[in-house]
């Protein structure tokens, strides 16, 4: 009896986990056995690294003035020259990248394919639980409704984040949030080398704030992954290049605005020199092409 | 049968937390992202399994030109907690405590910068049920242009 309970006890498990998350339960009950007692007891702290997402970034480019250019993107037949975990990891989130900008600027023709290609390495990563078939076909079905386009891909891009991490795989997700957020950078340097305003330079001068937190996130995995040692010296070039941009720091008052809580008074937004915007724009042009061939 | 068992509660073990955190990226969608609207979602996971006693923290750039709303939900389970913002020199700029919980708040800032969010989930009163309780708590950022 004991043992049916535990073999069944087992395979439950088992298939919770494989389904992946759909299950309406959201709370887990654990007995306290004396290790455990021992283990929570220490007043453990969760710390998170958070990027801004592709598809916000893509946003804050739009908004800045960015124009739409397909030829800078990743080229789509590329997808199937990725063999090895980490470069499929590090492209799905330049093509996830690609896709964000491609759909916020509204060109449905090479969202789709810009989807196939994540669609194709999520599956290659194993991740296809989270970006299947019935995901692509959601996409096709609002290829022409720009919100629910942006909506699907953003929740997708949420799963397979999530996937990831549930799975212990958090090294593959910390190369593809890495792929995703060297590509945005990309993307907007290139944009102002045929449309150079101070809202862009702007945009790519706060990413200082960001890389720090990815360097962060990267550093949890380098001592055991060769490909997450490769992208932490690439971060960490960058790093020292925006070392010297200024950032003006934001104070801690919370004023009224039209009903809306505002953080920080009228500090001078962030900026970047010839020189700053010259050396960043090559060396992620470098970096990024390490990536993609 | 013999050896069947000790494999079987091998990966027992091994599958609770993925199971778990598939749980929690359930609780996390069904009960959480349904308070983001009409603000659009960030897209990252920031979930995690807490007991009471436990904390978790989280680094978010927010760029000016945004309005964001950030919203904490935990599970049930694990009653109100306490949750706040604060800026990078650790200045608190928005507090929701257990006795008087808010599930978000939205905000814009005037500079883009980096801010902290801290949550603790309340140490569970002496003399409690001897099961141990967990429950997820997400922190979401939503945004709108």
């Amino acid at each position: 009896m004991r043992a049916n309970q535990i073999i069944f006890a087992s395979i439950a498990t088992l298939m919770l986990a494989a389904c992946g998350g759909d299950q309406q339960q959201d709370k887990l009950t654990v007995p306290a056995t004396d290790s455990t007692a021992v283990i929570r007891s220490e007043r453990t702290k969760s710390i998170f690294h958070n990027i801004p997402s592709p598809m916000e970034t893509a946003g804050l480019l739009k908004k800045a003035g960015a124009e739409y250019d397909r030829n800078i993107l990743n080229d789509v037949k590329n997808v199937d020259n990725y063999t090895a975990a980490s470069k499929q990891a590090l492209n799905l989130g330049i093509y996830g990248a690609d896709l964000s900008y491609a759909s916020v600027f509204n060109n449905t023709q090479e969202s789709m394919l810009y989807t196939s290609c994540a669609q194709k390495l999520a599956k290659k990563l194993d991740v296809n639980n989270a970006f299947n078939e019935e995901v692509v076909g959601r996409l096709e079905k609002n290829r022409n409704n720009r919100d629910s386009l942006l909506s699907i891909i953003s929740e997708t891009y949420w799963h397979v984040d999530a996937y990831l991490k549930e799975n212990q795989r958090d090294n593959i997700s910390a190369l593809m949030v890495a792929g995703g957020w060297m590509e945005g950078l990309y993307i907007a340097t290139q944009v102002t080398k045929h449309h150079d305003t101070p809202e862009l330079r702007q945009r790519i001068a706060e990413q200082r704030l960001p890389l720090v937190d990815l360097l962060e996130l990267v550093k949890t995995y380098s001592p055991d992954d060769l490909a997450i040692e490769s992208v932490l010296k690439d971060l960490e070039a960058l790093q020292v290049i925006y070392a010297d941009v200024q950032m003006p720091s934001g104070n801690s008052t919370v004023t009224e605005e039209n009903g809306v809580a505002t953080i920080g008074g009228t500090a001078p937004t962030a900026s970047l020199t010839d020189a700053q915007l010259k050396m960043i724009t090559e060396k992620v042009a470098t970096i990024r092409a390490s990536y993609i061939n | 049968m013999k050896h069947l068992i000790p494999i079987l509660s091998v990966l027992f073990i091994l599958a609770l937390p993925a199971a778990s955190q598939a749980q929690c990226r359930s609780f996390a969608k069904n009960k959480c992202m349904p308070s983001m609207a009409p603000y659009k979602f960030n897209e990252t996971f920031n979930a995690a399994q807490l007991a009471p006693g436990e904390e978790a923290e989280v680094d978010l750039t927010f760029y000016s030109g945004q309005e964001y709303r950030l919203l904490v939900c935990a599970h049930p389970i694990l009653g109100n907690v306490n949750w706040q913002l604060a800026d990078a020199a650790g200045n608190a700029l928005f507090k929701s405590t257990a006795d008087d919980p808010k599930d978000h708040f939205d905000f814009k800032v005037a500079t883009t910068q980096k801010l902290k969010v801290h949550i603790d989930v309340p140490a569970a009163e002496k003399g409690g049920n001897n099961m141990l309780t967990v429950g997820c708590v997400g922190i979401l950022v939503g945004y709108k242009e």
